[in-house]
């Protein structure tokens, strides 16, 4: 079967950030330098070949992009500057918006002002709720932050938040889940997808196939600013009623503390040197940022600033501030949430572990079918 | 004139540590009967030389022997006017390759003191060549497109009367078609300065114009060429110097095309020219309905690079498809263009034109072979995308343009051999030696009124070519340079620095052949072929022979040399049955004299003889070479070089095992396709007269495997050690040579 080129798929990534792709002539130095590109899944440059030749569908199936953690080893090497790793960077947010079923991902990530807006849209709302719906009886003796918005009532709007978050990512990957398995995704038995379970788990945990990049720095980062916002993610959304406390200080080894300290640590170191690599552009990864890389950085930093103050002026017992703060902070964090998890940025933290997940299903069945296959026919 | 041998031997370089001086010295007096003799520690010195330059004006020394380094070095030092000055090496191919102080080291040095000497007493001063007729350096180009006229403005700049010609009734050639062109450096399309190029020539007065002209005749040689130019009916004659050929190109005729490229099945399939044309008349448009181009491919290498169309690459075509394509992307930025290539050769700057065609948008596919669909007004391409391994189809496309090649105007016309009339009542004789003769066209460019065919021999696909690494712009008839795209397929860039260089070739042929000299690759020399008309027996073998047309013919067959056309090779000398053909400083009896100064031991001694006749050119500095790296060989050689191996007469071989001499190694370069004869097939001369060698060797009952030819290439000095012992222990198994001591 012959496939249709279409150039026009090409001027399409050129919104989603694409800059430099046409400059390939596919020498291959891209493929050969990197560590993560095997025979069976070979990238760069192939996948640079799909875009030149606009094919939309076998971009959609591929799990290339995903395996793929941006150290820039590839843009390093390329003799002709086409930056491959920017390409497979940008061709990750192409696939988020395609991923995305409500559209919001493309909007978000092809318009910097619809990105703004719908940032400050959610934070206003936010805002305004907090002002409307509060007890009205504000401790102003004490920093108390559950007299003027129990913790129940949180939990509760939270858990709220957590069901459709979920259910807008859930939907998506599962489109992405068919798109990477094609026709096998029934046929695979659901045997694999167990055996394979622990595998998720693995990768999601430790990114540990970042560690097999040359740029070591990069995973660390990486993994700290992943196990720092999952872990405060796990504190303000499941412990939140160990978490958001009042008068009673824990002692400074209480393990709700030292997570705390842990998490607030992990994020400002990584994204202070990632806000500072991605201005000095100091490596290939920071060279190209898009609108929501900053914004992905910046929204996550303030989040983590504005909780460090209360954290301070809880202490001080300061109510007013604390207050004050408090708005400030929801009115970052949430659209942060509700925002970037589902449609932008965020959302890799579903997709690539999925993908390397069904990836190993994938290949388990591959490798077994021929088995199978035969032990039937003998039968 | 008195002559004086004096003989001069070097002690320097190892020499004199390796050497038993005095018994050589010995030889030169008593052997050699030199009255002079002299030995100097550095001959080339100021000291050793003005040793030298007092025996010629002290003693009248004017045969000067001097057994020092090679040839190849030093000549400059040892350089003494109005003295014949044979250089004997006795450095890098005895001291540097043999054995120091042993007995074969020493006979090796006697032997070439003796054949240094016995070659100088028979040398002659040359006098150089003067022809009747007054010599002219003005120079004629034919063409007037790019690269005719920057040749003639270079001529006329470097202030030579020039005349140009050209065929049409405008200056400018194919550039006329062209309204951008793409050039150093290659990173915009550039406008076309054409006519300022055509100015320049129109105002220049050094310059002579014939438009609507043609070159109807030309007779003679360099710098008494007779040219007659037709011009509206009347005849223009012209007396010149040197001719410049830059008569261009066609492009390959689409027709012959393979149908699967679409040729002839929609007017929207164009060629490459035919985009030029359209371009420059206005705007790029869809030929069948006149409306903008959306989508348009180009597809590369129509035919070309194709063994059964054009088998080489037109070199520019990629360009012309990179300017093409941006040409259509600069009209409509949203227009989608294809090039779907084989290889893209865009060298050295000509990359980042590419780079700039890619980042237009440009989408590049390889496939060597796409398929042209035709529907209606719209066409598809289908292509085999080798990069993803893909098949893939450009659609909807309004234009397909193919890239067609460049075909020299010398490869157009019918085959010379075919149309000369049949020299009827003479039969070919069995026995006759079977010369490969040049592939002439008759494309009625230059209309040579040469006895071996009117145009210039081509050397591959019709290109006029001598032999494009070691002699640019140099064709196979002396005097005439090939510039532009029918020396070869070239761009813009190609042509300018072309055109100079054949400029430049063509004044150094002026200039060397009217101080009686030589030209390349002999630059220089003031000898030339003499005949002794007396014993010539009319058998056309030195006309037939002369790789470049140096001879024509009388009526009678009586051979008419052209000395002017002379490159100096000597191979008429070596094909004369009658031995006619010498030189002042060059000639049978010469080398038959070397030969026999060889001594030649007796059979009992063991000590067999090997003589090597080494091309100069080649073989010779292979040798020195494995002195200079001091490696060793067989001591058993004596190496006389020769002017090329062309010039091999097949008396010598006779010479040599009549002597005793046990065999004959005969060292040449590499002929055929890829031939590196410096006089373009002098070694395979000299291998299909080898093939005659064996009536030689049965009449004076010997085994053929006494005489071998080898083909060696100046890098093949690490071979050659292996090469000779080879041959010797051939010699040692098949015996003696029966002839030693008669």
């Amino acid at each position: 079967m012959s496939v249709k080129v279409d150039p026009n798929v090409m001027k399409d990534l050129e919104a989603f950030g694409l800059k430099d792709a046409k400059k390939c002539y596919h020498c291959g130095n891209c493929t050969a330098i990197c560590p993560l590109s095997t025979p069976e899944n070979q990238f760069p440059r192939k996948f640079v070949r799909y875009i030149q030749l606009g094919q939309k569908d076998k971009i959609l199936q591929s799990p290339e992009p995903w395996l793929c953690y941006y150290c820039g080893d590839c843009s390093l090497k390329c003799p002709r500057g086409a930056d491959p790793g920017e390409t497979m960077m940008v061709t990750r947010r192409y696939l988020t918006s395609l991923y995305d079923w409500t559209g919001f991902a493309r909007k978000f990530y092809t318009s910097e002002r619809f990105e703004i807006m719908a940032i400050s849209i959610v934070a206003l709302l936010v805002g305004i709720g907090l002002l409307v719906f509060n007890t009205g009886k504000p401790d102003w003796q004490h920093a108390s932050l559950n007299s003027l918005w129990p913790k129940e009532n949180i939990e509760l709007a939270d858990l709220g938040m957590a069901a459709v978050l979920s259910f807008l990512l859930l939907s998506n990957v599962f489109r992405c889940f068919r798109f990477v398995m094609g026709d096998l995704a029934y046929k695979v038995p659901f045997k694999y997808y167990m055996d394979q379970a622990k595998e998720l788990i693995l990768h999601t945990v430790t990114q540990k196939r970042f560690n097999e990049c040359t740029d070591r720095k990069q995973w660390l980062v990486h993994l700290l600013i992943m196990t720092g916002y999952s872990s405060v993610f796990l504190l303000v959304v499941v412990f939140l009623r160990w978490f958001q406390r009042d008068q009673e200080i824990y002692s400074i080894w209480h393990p709700v503390r030292l997570v705390g300290y842990y998490a607030t640590f992990a994020i400002m170191y990584g994204t202070t040197y990632a806000i500072i690599g991605r201005l000095r552009k100091s490596k290939p990864p920071y060279k190209n940022s898009h609108p929501t890389d900053w914004m992905f950085l910046i929204l996550l930093q303030l989040t983590t600033m504005t909780g460090i103050f209360i954290h301070f002026t809880r202490l001080l017992d300061w109510p007013f501030a604390t207050y004050f703060l408090y708005v400030i902070h929801m009115m970052v964090a949430i659209p942060m949430l509700v925002l970037e998890v589902p449609f932008a940025k965020w959302a890799h933290l579903a997709y690539r572990p999925v993908v390397l997940y069904l990836l190993k299903v994938k290949a388990q069945y591959q490798q077994e079918q021929p088995a199978e296959a035969s032990v039937a026919v003998a039968a | 004139m008195e002559t004086k041998l004096a003989v001069y031997i070097c002690t320097g370089c190892g020499i004199g540590e390796a050497l038993d001086i005095e018994a050589l010295s010995k030889v030169a007096t008593k052997d050699c009967k030199a009255p002079i003799c002299r030995n100097h520690p550095n001959l080339c010195s100021q000291d050793g030389v003005q040793l030298i330059k007092n025996d010629i004006a002290n003693e009248g020394a004017n045969v000067l022997v001097i057994a020092a380094c090679s040839p190849r070095v030093m000549y400059d030092v040892f350089a003494f006017d109005d003295c014949v000055v044979e250089r004997t090496n006795i450095r890098e191919q005895v001291v540097w390759c043999q054995k120091p102080n042993d007995e074969d080291t020493q006979m090796m040095a006697e032997d070439y003191v003796r054949m240094g000497a016995a070659k100088a007493k028979k040398t002659e001063l040359p006098e150089p060549y003067k022809p009747e007729q007054e010599m002219s350096k003005d120079i004629l180009v034919v063409g007037g497109g790019l690269a005719g006229l920057t040749a003639a403005l270079e001529a006329s700049k470097a202030g030579y009367q020039v005349v140009l010609v050209e065929k049409e009734a405008e200056l400018g050639g194919f550039q006329k078609k062209v309204a951008q062109k793409v050039t150093f450096p290659y990173k915009e399309l550039t406008a076309n300065d054409l006519n300022q190029l055509v100015q320049a020539v129109e105002s220049d007065s050094g310059i002579k114009v014939y438009t609507g002209a043609k070159v109807e005749k030309i007779s003679g040689g360099p710098c008494v060429f007779d040219v007659s130019i037709k011009q509206n009916g009347s005849t223009a004659e012209h007396h010149m110097g040197a001719i410049v050929l830059a008569a261009g190109w066609q492009p390959y005729d689409p027709a012959n095309l393979d149908g699967k490229l679409g040729y002839g099945a929609s007017p929207n399939v164009i060629t490459n020219v035919q985009f030029e044309e359209m371009f420059t008349s206005g705007a790029v448009v869809r030929p069948s309905d006149q409306t903008p181009v959306k989508n348009a491919a180009f597809l590369q290498c129509a035919g070309q690079r194709d063994p059964e169309y054009l088998p080489y690459c037109s070199s520019v075509c990629c360009f012309t498809a990179l300017k093409q394509a941006i040409q259509i992307k600069q009209q409509d930025p949203d227009a989608n263009v294809f090039v779907v290539y084989k290889e893209m050769r865009t060298p050295g700057q000509g990359e980042d034109f590419y780079r700039k065609a890619q980042q237009e948008g440009i989408v590049f596919v390889r496939c060597q072979s796409p398929e042209v669909m035709v529907q209606g007004s719209k066409l598809t391409v289908e292509a085999d995308d080798e990069l993803s391994g893909e098949k893939i189809l450009l659609a909807d496309l309004d234009l397909v343009v193919l890239a067609t090649g460049m075909v020299p105007a010398t490869a157009f016309g019918e085959d010379f051999k075919a149309v000369q009339p049949k020299e009827g009542e003479e039969k070919e004789k069995e026995d006759e030696i079977k010369v490969p003769a040049d592939a002439i066209l008759v494309s009625d460019i230059l209309n040579l009124e040469y006895r071996q065919g009117p145009e210039l021999p081509g050397l591959r696909y019709g290109f006029p070519d001598s032999h494009y690494i070691c002699f640019p712009y140099e064709s196979r008839r002396t005097g005439i340079y090939a510039a532009g795209c029918v020396r070869r397929p070239m761009g813009v860039a190609g042509a300018l620095e072309d055109a100079a260089g054949a400029a430049m070739k063509a004044i150094q042929c002026v200039e060397l052949t009217t101080r009686g000299a030589s030209v390349h690759p002999r630059a220089g020399d003031l000898s030339y072929p003499e005949f002794f008309m007396q014993r010539c027996t009319q058998c056309k073998r030195c006309t037939e022979e002369c790789p470049f047309g140096a001879i024509n013919e009388d009526e009678k067959a009586n051979p008419l040399p052209q000395p002017t056309r002379c490159r100096r090779c000597s191979v008429c000398m070596g094909a004369c049955p009658e031995r006619i053909i010498s030189f002042k400083n060059y000639s049978i009896a010469m080398i038959g004299d070397m030969i026999k100064a060889i001594e030649v031991p007796e059979e009992d001694e063991e000590k067999p003889r090997i003589v090597i006749l080494a091309c100069e050119n080649d073989a010779y500095p292979a040798l020195d070479m494995v002195g200079l790296r001091r490696m060793t060989y067989n001591a058993w050689v004596r190496v006389i070089p020769l002017r090329c191996l062309g010039s091999l007469n097949l008396v010598w071989i006779a010479d040599t095992l009549s002597k005793g001499i046990d065999g004959v190694f005969l060292l040449g370069c590499r002929h055929g396709d890829e031939y590196q004869c410096h006089f373009i097939k002098g070694s395979e001369l000299s291998e299909i007269r080898l093939s005659k060698v064996k009536e030689t060797l049965d009449r004076l009952v010997l085994e053929s495997d006494r005489v071998r030819f080898e083909m060696l290439s100046i890098a093949d000095c690490d071979r050659l050690p292996a090469l000779l012992d080879e041959f010797a222990a051939r010699l040692v198994e098949i015996g003696p040579n029966p002839y030693k001591g008669y």
